[in-house]
C-alpha cells in the first residue's frame, strides 16, 4: 500500500492559469510545491486556454490536470470543460482539480464547489491555502488507490 | 531618405493618425519651452523631483487630474496610457473612449494618446508647462512615442526587457528589441533639436522578490542599448526592496556601475539619473497604513539619493485612485522631502562589494555571448537563463532562480539557476538565510515575504 502511494507520487501533473489571466505568483509557487512533493510538473504558466491544457495532458500522459484562476474567469471557461474533454479519448482516469479564486466578485464555497463538481472537477479549492489544497489532492489519490485495490481484491 | 525615416512614414501613415506633419513637429520640439524637458530640470539639481502616476480616458478628466497635481505642487506630470493602446488595439481604445465620453463612466484604465492625437494633447501639455512622463507598458511603442513627443512629452519610460518580461507571456522578445531600437533612435534624433529627450527604464520589473543584482543588470543593459543609439539622458530605476539597507546599497552600486559601463562604450557625456519607486508590491488595505508606508518610502528615497521619486496612493490596494487621493500623495511627499534634513551618510562596504561582484559577473557573461550585437547578446542571455527574473510570466524566462528574505528582510538568492552568481557571493547570500527548512516551509516563507507590507 505504502509503496503504491509512493509510486503515485511520481505522477505527472499539468498545471497553469486559465484564460486571459496573467497572475503568475501562485502559479510559480505551485510548481515549486508540487515538485517538492514528488510530482513531475508540466507548468503551462499563465494565460492558458482550455485546449492547451487538454493537449498537454495527452502529450505528457498526465495523471492530474490542475487548473488555477485568480481573476475568476475560470467560471466562464469551466462550463466548456465536459464538452471539450469528451472530444479527447482515454481521459476518463484523469484527476481534474481546480483552485484559486473561482468567482468574479464574491461568492461562498458552498455555492461554488457543487457548481464546479458539475462542470467535471474532482477537487475544487476556492480560496484555499496552497498546501491545504495539495493535501486534498494527496488524500484523493490515496483514496483512489485504496478503492482500486478493493476492486482488484473483489475481482479475484 | 534614411531607412529610419522610411519606417517612420509607414508607422505614421496609420488610419488612426490624423496627418502627421514631420516638419511641424520638428519645429515644435526645437522651439519648445525648456520647462517641458525633465532633462533640463535634472540639470538644475534643486531637489528630488516628485512624480505621481495617473491617466484617465477623456481629455477633460486628464486635464482635471493635472490641475489637481499642479495645485499639490507636482514636479513631473504623468500620462499613463490605457491597456488597449499598449497592445496596439487602437480600434477598441477608440470605441471605449467614445463610450467614456458619452456616458461619463471610465471605460479605459488610462489615456488613449494615439486616439486623442498630438494636436489635441499638445494643448494640454503646453498649457501646464510642466515636464510630462509617458507611462505605458507597450512592447511595440513606435506609434505611441511618435505621438507623445509630438505632443510635448519629453520623457519616455520603458524598454524591451522591462516592458515585456513582467507583463507578457508570448510577445516575441526579439521583436521587442527591434521596436525599442526605433524608439531610441527617434528619441536620439529629437534630442539634437533642443534639450535631450529623457529615457527611463522600469526597474521594479515584477516587484516580487527580484534580487538587486538582476534589477541592476537589466537597468544597465537597457541603458547601454539606449546610449548606443545616441540617447543623451537616461534614468535607471528600482523600487523599494523591503530592506532600507538593501535599498541604500542598491542605489550606491547602480550609480557607480551606470557611470562605469557608460564610459566603457564612450558615452560618458550622457547624463544618468536615478529614479526610486515607492513600494511596488501588495499594499495594505488600511489606507492610513498605506500612507505610513508611502511616507517611509520617501525617507528611503532620500537616503538613496534619488533624483526622482514615483509615488503611490493610499488607495493602492483598492484600485485606480481618485484625483484627490493622488494629489494628496504628491503634497504629502513634497512636505516630507521639505522637512528631511541632515540625513546621515550610510555605506555598507561588504554588501556593496558582494552586489558589485554579482552584477559584474552577470554583465561579463552577457558580453561574452558570441552574438554580434548587444541586443542579440542580451536576448540569448535571457533565453539561456543567464538573466532570470523571478515571477516573470513570459515563456522565455528561465524561472530557475529562487529568492527569499533573510531575517533583516534583504532579498537573497538561494537558488541561482543559470545565473552566473560567483560562488563567494552565492555562499554569502545563502549564509544569511535559514536553509534547513523543507520546501513547504520555504514556499510559506516566500508567500509571507511577498506580502511583507500588508
Amino acid at each position: 500500500m505504502y509503496i503504491q502511494v509512493r509510486a503515485l507520487k511520481n505522477m505527472k501533473v499539468v498545471t497553469g492559469v486559465v484564460g486571459n489571466d496573467i497572475h503568475v505568483v501562485a502559479n510559480r509557487l505551485l510548481e515549486l510545491s508540487l515538485d517538492a512533493r514528488g510530482y513531475e510538473v508540466f507548468n503551462l504558466g499563465v494565460n492558458t486556454y482550455l485546449e492547451e491544457f487538454f493537449d498537454a495532458v495527452v502529450e505528457t500522459g498526465a495523471d492530474v490536470l490542475m487548473i488555477s484562476s485568480l481573476n475568476g474567469e475560470a467560471e466562464g471557461w469551466s462550463r466548456e470543460v465536459q464538452l471539450l474533454k469528451a472530444k479527447y479519448k482515454h481521459l476518463d482516469n484523469l484527476i481534474m482539480m481546480i483552485g484559486g479564486n473561482l468567482v468574479v466578485g464574491t461568492g461562498s464555497a458552498e455555492d461554488i464547489i457543487p457548481k464546479y463538481k458539475n462542470y467535471g472537477f474532482d477537487i475544487v479549492c476556492h480560496q484555499v491555502d496552497l498546501n491545504t489544497g495539495l493535501d486534498q489532492l494527496e488524500a484523493f489519490i490515496e483514496e483512489r488507490v485504496v478503492n482500486d485495490s478493493d476492486i482488484k481484491e473483489s475481482n479475484k | 531618405m534614411s531607412l529610419l525615416q522610411e519606417e517612420r512614414e509607414i508607422i505614421l501613415s496609420n488610419e488612426y493618425v490624423d496627418n502627421f506633419d514631420f516638419d511641424e513637429v520638428a519645429k515644435f520640439v526645437k522651439g519648445a519651452s525648456k520647462d517641458l524637458f525633465i532633462s533640463h530640470h535634472f540639470k538644475q539639481k534643486n531637489k528630488m523631483l516628485v512624480q505621481p502616476r495617473g491617466g484617465f480616458p477623456t481629455y477633460q478628466k486628464q486635464f482635471a487630474l493635472n490641475e489637481f497635481f499642479v495645485k499639490a505642487n507636482v514636479d513631473v506630470l504623468p500620462l499613463t496610457i490605457d491597456s488597449n493602446t499598449r497592445l496596439n488595439d487602437y480600434a477598441t481604445a477608440k470605441k471605449m473612449l467614445r463610450l467614456s465620453e458619452e456616458n461619463d463612466v471610465d471605460m479605459l484604465n488610462g489615456y488613449p494618446l494615439v486616439n486623442h492625437g498630438y494636436r489635441t494633447t499638445r494643448k494640454m501639455i503646453t498649457h501646464f508647462n510642466k515636464p510630462v512622463s509617458l507611462r505605458h507598458g507597450t512592447p511595440d511603442a513606435r506609434l505611441l512615442i511618435e505621438t507623445a513627443i509630438a505632443s510635448g512629452i519629453f520623457e519616455i519610460e520603458g524598454g524591451p526587457i522591462t516592458y515585456l518580461l513582467p507583463y507578457s507571456k508570448n510577445f516575441p522578445l526579439d521583436k521587442a528589441f527591434l521596436y525599442w531600437k526605433y524608439v531610441e533612435r527617434v528619441c536620439a534624433n529629437y534630442s539634437q533639436l533642443n534639450e535631450p529627450i529623457n529615457r527611463e527604464s522600469f526597474g521594479p520589473l515584477t516587484a516580487t522578490l527580484v534580487p538587486p543584482a538582476i534589477t541592476i543588470v537589466i537597468q544597465l543593459l537597457e541603458m547601454l542599448l539606449s546610449l548606443e543609439e545616441g540617447v543623451k539622458s537616461f534614468s535607471v530605476s528600482f523600487s523599494q526592496t523591503g530592506s532600507m539597507n538593501q535599498d541604500i546599497v542598491t542605489g550606491a552600486v547602480i550609480k557607480k556601475l551606470a557611470k562605469y559601463y557608460a564610459e566603457q562604450i564612450n558615452c560618458a557625456d550622457a547624463a544618468i539619473h536615478l529614479v526610486y519607486h515607492q513600494w511596488m508590491g501588495a499594499f495594505p488595505t488600511n489606507k492610513d497604513y498605506a500612507e505610513q508606508l508611502i511616507n517611509m518610502s520617501t525617507v528611503i528615497a532620500s537616503m538613496v539619493g534619488a533624483d526622482k521619486i514615483i509615488t503611490k496612493t493610499r488607495e493602492e490596494a483598492s484600485g485606480i485612485p481618485t484625483k484627490e487621493a493622488n494629489a494628496k500623495t504628491v503634497a504629502n511627499t513634497q512636505y516630507t522631502l521639505g522637512i528631511l534634513n541632515g540625513l546621515p551618510n550610510i555605506v555598507d562596504e561588504e554588501e556593496e562589494e558582494i552586489l558589485t561582484l554579482q552584477v559584474k559577473a552577470i554583465m561579463e557573461a552577457v558580453f561574452n555571448d558570441p552574438a554580434d550585437t548587444l541586443w542579440r547578446k542580451v536576448f540569448n542571455s535571457i533565453k539561456s537563463g543567464v538573466i532570470d527574473v523571478p515571477f516573470s510570466p513570459h515563456i522565455i524566462n528561465h524561472n530557475k532562480m529562487i529568492t527569499i528574505r533573510d531575517a533583516k528582510k534583504n532579498i537573497r538568492i538561494i537558488k541561482r539557476g543559470n545565473v552566473p552568481i560567483p560562488d563567494r557571493c552565492y555562499a554569502y547570500d545563502k549564509a544569511q538565510c535559514d536553509l534547513t527548512k523543507d520546501t513547504t516551509s520555504i514556499v510559506n516563507d516566500i508567500i509571507h515575504d511577498i506580502g511583507i507590507m500588508q
